[in-house]
């Protein structure tokens, strides 16, 4: 098991690799001008050139790449080039907001999304099931920015009953959770949508084996073949299409993060795109690619929990 | 029955409910004075005062710093003290000597809990700080002249060529270059820090940085005009005009950048509780042709273009209310040198809408089923891509097909200074004519082969001479006319068209108090907070 960790590991260096080499490039490609971003329109050619020095863009594009992957293997993020701050202070300060959106996000679609697929699943094309499937569908097709902002008229504007601006203050509870629950809800729908409809097939799936037959006609009741039998079996699609989703869920978070105000990593790197901040975007999208490649190991090794028969080699 | 009567006590309750709230929510701010004020930004770009640039961050140096002198917060047309308490200038005037006002200190600091005393020393250090291209986006301005501190409270200011009031003060006003940092922090922690952890002598002092969130500030108890009504301000990165909106609804913002546009501020209007105010005298939105390109070197070409725009369609286009049709090729009147209509009309130099004779020139130069040009665009709406979308209409009706490319804004800026666009479409505020001319129109300042290039996307070289003789001229009524003569030259060559200018729109709730009447902003490109800016009780 842990040789297994050791080589899914080292695995992955090459693919970051790659990953942080394209960033790097995608990055620089972008025509704007950090620089003038920074300065603005007003400020002189020779201000704008000043600047760039300083910004350091203007030492050979080999030499910042080499400095940009040295500085990461040293563990440091490096500083942005607008303003001076540290990225892994930024990060630090963030991360949290991202943490808990998500997996509040999480734990509501799967929360909801199997309970509301198993009745579907039983009584296949009854009035539930069609329920599910729109419901579904909506989930699916809705991007969750507009979502967000639905909800924010509804709970916020006619309701008055959640806050609409920041991410609310880590150190009280009901801060938290005020601002935390409408952008929660607005990814926690569309998880569960996803949830909903992978379960309800997986299950219909698994309900057509021959051992849940052979488990009715020992005369096990229905809710001990489905629950204990059926549901398990079911989960191991659920979890390894729910870990994609999460990524896709992290991907979401951006724009809802940017129509709730929320601090986060989305928030974070569009502000750096915007600004043409190279550091600090290069550095988030490394945390984002280190992020999924853990979030895809997590879930191979959660496989192995679900389902005893996978062996790790 | 029973149940109906039932329901409606709930609602009425409910409602009742909201109302207690919304007013207690509302006593509890004015008993707080905490002011939420929201920009279109993704980050803070800097608080280096000598480097800030988006509306956002002159918002925030403005609270922070003060120059020497000052225009009144929202009326703007003359000169007032504010770090010195009184000038003057030689005969000559060549020599200016500021006196300081006694008492002002800078903010408390980490390493220095209760501040210092401003003098002299500051002064002198920051306006060479100005002057330096390394640290400042605005050393051009402060070329040829020499800073000394007499004694701590006297600084002299020595010109090598003489300069009119006009021009003069506006670089020692609290504006960009003008600003007055802390000589002592600046030495012991250094530009970097500087940027996110400012320290000037303004009302607010700056308190917190979150990245891509906020930044507070906080009263100045010992600000030299009285300690300010409001005990904090915070100012909040908001990129998403939805989310604003919706903040400005539920009293989370007090105060919102909107969208320079009419339809949306009716709308916001309709919101209870909230008040638009339009305020200029905002940029001015030109057009200008590069004048070594095809077909646009053919002046008649140029004149077709003119003829064939409508900037009074533009302006309905974009909404009454905020914009204005403008006929001057340097910002706009009320700035003072920027030519009038009547001036324009007198001088021929209006081309007003004429689609005949547009049709006319386009024949005479070659063109009589037009031709065809792609231009780009920035993505920003209402400063770029909307106006250029009608402009884009009008020209088809001349057979002119002007494809838009559009891409972002920092792009955009980036390629427009590489001659990549054959017209562009630019929008832009600057403190005064003779800056505008110079940066707009002199042949130093021409994109690529300019000696110093800047932002002469049209390549003009014919009034070099005539900029530069206004500058150094003293009298103001000669300097105007000056100025007036450049612009009608360079709208006789059609180097440019003027369009429109866009009044400024900032939503705020009914009951903000700014502090001072609202009708012109120069040095920020939003309301000015000050000392006086309150949070009233209902």
């Amino acid at each position: 098991m842990s040789s297994y960790v050791l080589r899914r590991v080292l695995q992955s260096i090459p693919i970051l690799i790659v990953v942080l080499t394209l960033v790097f490039v995608v990055v620089r490609i972008l025509p704007g001008d950090p620089a003038i971003a920074a300065l603005g329109d007003y400020a002189s050619k020779e201000a704008v050139e000043a600047l760039r020095e300083q910004m350091g863009l203007n030492t050979p594009l080999w030499l910042q790449y080499l400095r940009f992957l040295g500085d990461l293997c040293r563990g440091n993020l490096g500083t942005s080039i607008i303003t001076g701050f540290p990225v892994g202070k930024q990060l630090v300060k963030v991360l949290p907001y991202t943490l808990e959106l998500t997996f509040s996000s999480i734990l509501f679609g799967f929360l909801f999304g199997i309970p509301l697929a198993i009745p579907a699943a039983v009584r296949r094309n009854s009035f539930i099931d069609y329920f599910n499937r729109v419901f579904s569908l909506m989930g699916l097709s809705i991007p969750a920015f507009y979502l967000g902002i639905l909800l924010m008229l509804v709970f916020s504007i006619k309701l008055r009953l959640f806050p609409v601006v920041g991410g609310g203050d880590l150190v009280s509870l009901s801060s938290t959770l005020r601002h935390l629950f409408l952008p929660a809800l607005s990814l926690g729908l569309i998880m569960t949508a996803y949830v909903t409809r992978m379960s309800r097939s997986s299950l219909l799936n698994i309900l057509r084996e021959d051992y849940v037959r052979t488990a009715r006609s020992k005369g096990i009741s229905e809710r001990v073949i489905l629950l204990k039998h059926a549901l398990r079996n079911a989960l191991i699609p659920i979890v390894a299409l729910g870990g994609v989703y999460a990524v896709v869920l992290i991907g979401s978070s951006v724009m809802t993060e940017i129509v709730f105000s929320r601090p986060g990593l989305g928030s974070l790197m569009v502000g750096a795109i915007k600004q043409r901040d190279y550091t600090t975007l290069q550095s988030v999208m490394v945390f984002y690619s280190v992020v999924v490649v853990i979030l895809n190991l997590m879930i191979d090794l959660i496989y192995g929990w679900i389902d005893p028969r996978i062996q790790y080699r | 029955m029973v149940k109906r009567g039932l329901a409606h006590l709930a609602l009425v309750v409910l409602i009742a409910g909201f109302f207690v709230i919304d007013t207690a929510e509302a006593q509890q701010l004015a008993k707080e004075q905490i002011l939420s004020i929201a920009f279109d930004a993704g980050d803070v770009g800097t608080l280096d005062p000598h480097r800030a640039a988006s509306t956002v961050d002159r918002a925030t140096v403005d609270m922070i710093f003060n120059g020497l002198v000052r225009y009144p917060p929202g009326e703007q047309v003359k000169v007032e003290p504010d770090l010195a308490s009184s000038w003057t200038v030689s005969r000559d005037k060549k020599v200016w000597t500021f006196t300081l006002r006694k008492g002002v200190f800078f903010h408390p600091y980490a390493g220095n809990p209760t501040g210092y005393e401003l003098t002299a020393e500051d002064v002198v250090y920051s306006l060479k700080r100005a002057a330096d291209p390394k640290r400042s986006s605005y050393a051009g301005e402060y070329g040829g002249m020499t800073f000394e501190a007499l004694d701590p409270s006297t600084v002299r200011i020595t010109l090598d060529k003489p300069m009119s009031e006009t021009l003069f003060l506006a670089k020692v006003a609290s504006y960009a270059g003008g600003f007055i940092v802390s000589k002592k922090v600046l030495e012991e922690k250094g530009d970097e820090w500087f940027k996110t952890q400012p320290v000037g002598t303004g009302p607010f002092m700056f308190e917190t940085y979150e990245p891509r969130q906020k930044t507070v500030l906080a009263a100045n108890a010992r600000y030299f005009r009285g300690a300010p009504i409001l005990k904090q301000v915070v100012v909040r990165y908001m990129p998403s005009v939805s989310s604003r909106e919706f903040g400005l609804q539920t009293g989370e913002l007090q105060i919102i950048e909107g969208l320079k546009e009419e339809k949306w501020a009716e709308k916001v209007a309709t919101f209870p509780d909230v008040r638009v105010r339009n305020f200029g005298p905002c940029e001015t939105q030109m057009l200008y042709f590069t004048m070594t390109q095809k077909p646009f070197d053919d002046v008649r070409v140029r004149k077709a273009v003119s003829y064939a725009i409508s900037r009074e369609e533009v302006a309905a286009f974009m909404g009454k209310s905020l914009a204005v049709p403008i006929y001057a090729a340097a910002l706009a009147p009320p700035a003072p040198g920027a030519l009038t209509k009547e001036e324009a009309l007198k001088a021929g130099v209006v081309y007003e809408n004429n689609l005949a004779e547009a049709r006319k020139l386009l024949a005479e130069a070659g063109y009589p089923n037009g031709f065809k040009t792609e231009v780009i665009i920035s993505e920003m709406e209402s400063s770029y891509r909307k106006p250029m979308i009608a402009i884009q209409a009008q020209l088809k009706k001349v057979g002119i097909d002007m494809a838009l490319k559009v891409v972002d804004h920092s792009s955009f800026h980036t390629l427009i200074r590489k001659d990549a666009s054959p017209i562009v479409y630019y929008a832009a505020w600057r403190p005064n004519v003779d800056v505008f001319l110079t940066r707009f129109y002199h042949s130093a300042s021409t994109v690529v082969t300019g000696k110093n290039p800047d932002t002469n996307f049209s390549h003009y070289a014919s009034v070099d001479e005539l900029i530069e003789k206004a500058r150094w001229e003293l009298d103001a009524d000669k300097q105007n006319a000056m100025w007036k003569e450049a612009q009608i030259r360079i709208l006789r060559d059609v180097a440019a068209v003027p369009i429109i200018r866009l009044l400024y729109n900032f939503p705020a709730k009914s009951y903000v108090d700014i502090g001072h009447p609202l009708q012109w902003s120069w040095q920020t490109y939003s309301p000015q907070i000050t000392e006086k800016t309150r949070i009233l009780a209902r």
